[in-house]
């Protein structure tokens, strides 16, 4: 016997939806999600159909009403702290017969904490920033590069997650974004190379690279590939593709303008 | 190189904190940092042994990802986080990022043959990555019906 309003239901189901797709989940982890919360609100009945760029749900009242709702998806990106702890709340949850004012008070609970999970960033910019240098330079003395390799490196990695942020508030898509971001990693890697003697680009410039590889993207597509979310895993590959093919196009591109201004 | 000399380690140690920058920078918290990184240095370990003893590239990679992709499975539900999450971060040491920038390099340079062939390579790591986490989630997902089957 549903006590709570469809509305305010389907606000929330659409709200966790959101914010695990823009965070970079799996499209079958967010069907789940979302029939879990509607059903423990008492509408049993839900059908949902996510793509990584929309999210389509409706929801059937005892009456027979059905009550649709649509959400636009843009600007993904990776953010995995946001996924983990959101599963961890909504699996917590459980059916349960309760009175009108507790249903009422659990969603008012419910939305007040993904708030501050949507708002709530648990390590502080800087220290992601060099986090991003670190996981840069260990790559780099992972493929055999030497302690000044490293140390280059992770300059390049937290220079290039730093100015990543400001990028992606221009809201450029991912093609351009992660051309322009290998371009810097180039351009940077070849600067230092004037001033810096005895280092060897190749691994500096994978250690930077390996920022940028979708891993993200793979693992999503396979995944909703075989959970049978065809459309879903199709976008995700293709998504994969578009970014290798910026991150090779910008690195490229880069080698060559500094190959023709003859240094 | 021996399988299981310094060396090892010391890739081993490398990958470690190379995947341990990579969950912070993505907003993980918490003791599950410490086993996602431990997730990438297995990978990255699995797959310098399997090399060592079979010599084929693309079959260490098909054991390593296996490997790691079926401890996140068994690791992932006690920490209450998702499968997927850990996966991410294990298979980062592995997704070819060197052949990529090699093959670039080569089509720079005019030298069409060999560009082909890192291409090649670097395509077929990435296909043997996804067929092996495409084999251990459909495997999964088939125990764990069986399991609620029984």
């Amino acid at each position: 016997m549903p006590k709570v309003s469809s509305q305010q239901v389907l606000e929330l189901a659409l709200e966790i939806g959101r914010i695990i797709l823009q965070s970079g989940g799996t499209t079958n982890r967010v069907e789940l999600m979302m029939k879990k919360v509607c059903n423990c609100f008492g509408y049993p009945e839900t059908e949902s159909y996510v793509t990584p760029t929309g999210i389509f749900i409706s929801i059937k009242d005892e009456n027979g009403n059905i009550f649709t709702s649509i959400k636009r998806i843009e600007n993904r990106r990776i953010d995995l702290g946001k996924i983990t702890r959101i599963s961890k709340m909504v699996n917590c949850m459980e059916v349960k017969p309760l009175s009108e004012q507790e249903l009422q008070q659990q969603l008012v609970n419910f939305t007040e904490e993904l708030k501050k999970i949507d708002n709530d960033n648990p390590w502080s910019p800087w220290i992601r920033d060099l986090c991003g240098g670190a996981t840069s330079g260990f790559f780099c003395l992972l493929f055999g590069g030497s302690w000044m390799e490293f140390a280059v490196a992770f300059f390049i990695g937290t220079v290039v997650t730093f100015s990543l942020k400001y990028l992606e508030r221009l809201a450029f898509n991912n093609f351009l974004l992660n051309a322009i971001a290998a371009a810097l990693i180039v351009l940077l890697a070849k600067t230092l190379d004037i001033f810096i003697p005895y280092i060897r680009l190749d691994n500096i410039i994978i250690g930077g690279i390996m920022l940028l590889v979708p891993g993200l993207s793979i693992t999503n597509a396979i995944r909703d590939t075989m959970s049978g979310d065809l459309v879903a895993g199709t976008a995700r590959a293709v998504e994969a593709l578009f970014i290798t093919v910026g991150i090779v196009a910008g690195s490229a591109s880069m080698l060559k303008i500094w190959s023709m201004c003859g240094f | 190189m021996q399988p299981f000399d310094t060396l090892t380690l010391m890739q081993f140690i490398w990958a470690f904190l190379a995947i341990l920058g990579f969950s912070i920078r993505s907003n993980l918290k918490g003791i599950r940092i410490i086993f996602t990184a431990l997730s990438g240095g297995l990978c990255w370990a699995f797959y310098l042994v399997t090399l060592y003893y079979s010599k084929s590239m693309l079959f260490s990679v098909f054991v390593a990802i296996i490997l790691v992709c079926i401890y996140s499975e068994i690791v992932a539900p006690h920490l209450k986080t998702p499968v997927s999450v850990f996966v991410t971060c294990a298979i980062i040491p592995l997704v070819p990022g060197r052949g990529l920038f090699n093959s670039m390099q080569l089509y720079i340079a005019g030298d069409n043959l060999n560009a082909s062939k890192t291409i090649l390579q670097t395509l077929l790591i990435a296909g043997t990555i996804s067929i092996a986490i495409a084999l251990v989630s459909s495997v999964t997902n088939l125990i764990n019906k069986l399991m609620n089957r029984f």
